[in-house]
């Protein structure tokens, strides 16, 4: 029933509120959850037709502030090197992602023990392990076990087929010498769980109408439904309400037709991502919280970490067919991944070898990039450039850094009036010089593939996939937002589930240790209840 | 009196500024942008886009007039190097990347278009694509080196 009080109330349906739910379900207690977006249709997706491209370059952009769908809310990144993607619908982000699963590796929890920046997490990678292969198992994982990268893990199916430009790729590296390995990929190798298999649409960013790559939609939210989770759509937070001793009471939020309403709730969680998640703390003002909830700390959006990217292409005689299959999964490699101080930069980067992108983005890139010029000669420049490509995505440590914000924008809101997110983010001189060694050796790595030219974007501007940082956890209230389970220190019946909480970032995609952290967290809860607010 | 439309909504104009940026190709496999008649849905595109679309459009305008200023006929008719000059002198390459930006998308979605680039004529989904498997030399070596 509308506005009946519930139990846990979580905010946001994306990859960490649908695991949280699901696992929370359990209880017993009522679960509810609100998501400003609404549910996807798999026949809805731009790979149903011909303007595939166009339309992911639109309505399926990965920035809100392409799409301005009535579900997103405007992103003021002027003053940021990177800017922040999201997507907002039930399975939020994981709708467009691409899949690519990694885990942190267990030295990720210890960067201040092991080099002397940044912090160590309070919790462990043996901590996460069983919920990273729950979250596996419920997600549906493809990759080959025994990385010697990690430790062992078996993911649930098969590894994807590489394809042939993952094999050409993988070639350069076995040439080298490098470390390399099939990605753990959340995308189905076969049927799995009433799941069809891949059959290599090559669109994954713009949604995947098979329903073989992972969105918590088609994954974790029926399951949880089925145990009686309710998701409503279409409903914006605006705040989150506070009772007189300060602890959370509820929250306002603008339903799908525009009327305020309010839903009490006994725990409130949060699962808006690393912008969405400060911005509704800041929000969130009040007499017993005057700088925000759970701010004490003043460090609620502030160690905004976003993974800066660069991308190396290689250009090669013979055709890839790179544009065919998962878009983001073919291998990674650590072979930089841990710190080496004679580099000249501390902690690493990994590089994920990815597929090549569809006609109109290759001809736009290779504009872009003086590869392909407009006139008479575009088609021969374009046909040297389309289906002979093969990419490193390299992405890097991202190390915390208090100016690197989410703040309230002074003057932007959302179509419902509330102050919209500011970003602030300055690349460090660490990772510019890490990207620039990046850079050097993704080119050697393609160069030895058999590539016969290499370009490169040494920073990806529209890379900001990865929302971490904004709410750290920690044991001391002085110094992080949450406890190590996911508690905030000043407000003991809310919870954040999502990448606000990471202390560090690693060099790997977060969305796997995301999840797990989310399942962690909801049995934390389980196991406290009776003391939970002791 | 009739009056003139603006250049973007100006079919026979863009339909000569669509070919100069994308001609048919010389073996005539591919066809000029141009010809496809996709002028119409560029210039709708552009239209709808509240940052490129108004310098977008007052580049066209302004280029339009300057080459009625230098052929009766204007861009249309012009010799075909001719064309290009003007247009390389006139536009500006960023607001030319913002027609891009719409062309090459409608362009590179036309079914002769894709005929031509070797790509079968229709969306990606529902049947998808064929990948090759991954090397069995290489996972071989992969687990060779596995960790138990």
């Amino acid at each position: 029933m509308l506005n009946e009080p519930v139990g846990v109330l979580v905010i946001g349906a994306g990859a960490s509120g649908a695991a949280f739910a699901w696992r929370i379900a359990d209880t017993g207690m009522s679960v509810l959850c609100l998501e400003q977006g609404p549910w996807m249709k798999q026949q809805d997706y731009p790979s149903n037709g011909l303007d595939w491209e166009a339309r992911g370059m639109r309505e399926f952009s990965t920035s809100p502030n392409v799409r301005r769908l009535p579900a997103d809310y405007p992103v003021n990144e002027q003053d940021s090197d990177i800017s922040p993607l999201m997507f907002n619908a039930v399975g939020g982000s994981t709708i467009l992602w691409a899949a690519h699963f990694p885990r942190l590796t267990p030295g990720d929890f210890r960067v201040k023990t092991e080099d002397g920046v940044g912090a160590d997490w309070p919790i462990d990678y043996r901590t996460l392990e069983p919920y990273f292969a729950l979250n596996d198992r419920m997600m549906g994982v493809s990759g080959l076990a025994g990385d010697p990268a990690y430790p062992y893990h078996e993911p649930p199916l098969q590894p994807l087929p590489l394809g042939r430009v993952g094999n050409t790729l993988a070639s350069g590296f076995e040439r080298l010498g490098w470390h390399w390995w099939p990605s753990d990929s959340a995308v189905l190798s076969q049927e799995y769980e009433g799941r069809a298999a891949c059959i290599n649409v090559g669109s994954c960013l713009s949604g995947c109408a098979q329903g073989a790559k992972a969105s918590t939609d088609i994954t974790y939210w029926p399951a949880a439904q089925r145990k009686g989770v309710q998701v409503r759509t279409g409903c914006r937070v605006r705040e989150i309400t506070v009772r007189a001793d300060g602890m959370a009471d509820g929250v306002l939020y603008y339903d799908a037709e525009g009327q305020l309403q309010e839903q009490k709730a006994e725990i409130v969680v949060l699962a808006c991502n690393g912008v969405g998640t400060p911005r509704l703390l800041l929000n969130s003002r009040s007499r017993q919280h005057p700088e925000g909830l759970a701010n004490s700390s003043s460090l609620v959006g502030k160690n905004l970490m976003l993974h800066p990217y660069a991308v190396v292409m290689g250009i090669f005689e013979e055709p890839l067919q790179g544009r065919r299959g998962p878009t983001g999964c073919l291998f990674w490699s650590h072979e930089f991944y841990r710190t080496d101080r004679s580099r000249g930069f501390v902690r690493g980067y990994s590089f994920e070898a990815i597929r090549s992108v569809g006609p109109a983005q290759t001809a736009l890139w290779g504009t872009l990039h003086g590869l392909v010029p407009w006139g008479e000669d575009h088609h021969r420049a374009f046909a040297r450039l389309y289906d002979h490509a093969g990419m490193l995505l390299c992405i890097t440590e991202d190390l915390p850094d208090e100016t690197n914000t989410v703040t309230l924008d002074p003057e932007l809101t959302d179509a419902h009036k509330i102050p919209a997110p500011k970003v602030t983010y300055r690349l460090s001189e660490n990772s510019r010089k890490m990207l620039a060694h990046a850079v050097e050796r993704a080119k050697e790595a393609l160069m030895a593939a058999g590539a016969v030219e290499t370009v490169a974007e040494p920073l990806m501007r529209e890379a900001g996939w990865h929302l971490m940082g904004t709410a750290r956890m920690g044991r001391d209230p002085r110094t992080s937002v949450v406890n190590e389970w996911g508690q905030a220190h000043d407000v003991r019946n809310l919870f954040i589930v999502d990448g606000s909480v990471f202390v560090t970032d690693g060099a790997v995609n977060p969305t796997s240790t995301i999840q797990a952290f989310a399942l962690y967290v909801a049995d934390s809860i389980k196991q406290k209840m009776e003391t939970l607010f002791d | 009196m009739t009056e003139t439309p603006a250049a973007l909504n100006d079919l026979h104009f863009m339909k000569t500024l669509l070919d100069l940026l994308i001609p048919p190709s010389a073996s005539g496999d591919l066809p000029g942008a141009g010809a496809l008649g996709l002028s119409a849905a560029v210039a709708t595109a552009l239209q709808a886009d509240p940052l490129l679309g108004p310098p977008v459009e007052a580049a066209v305008q302004a280029l339009r007039e300057t080459t009625l200023s230098q052929h009766p006929e204007g861009l249309p008719g012009m010799a075909p190097q001719a064309a290009v000059k003007v247009v390389e002198a006139q536009l500006d390459p960023m607001l030319i990347m913002g027609i891009l930006l719409y062309l090459y998308p409608a362009y590179y979605q036309h079914p002769r278009v894709l005929e031509g680039i070797g790509e079968p004529p229709r969306p990606p989904f529902p049947e998808g694509f064929d990948v090759e498997a991954t090397d069995a030399e290489l996972l071989e070596k992969l687990r060779a080196r596995r960790r138990a």
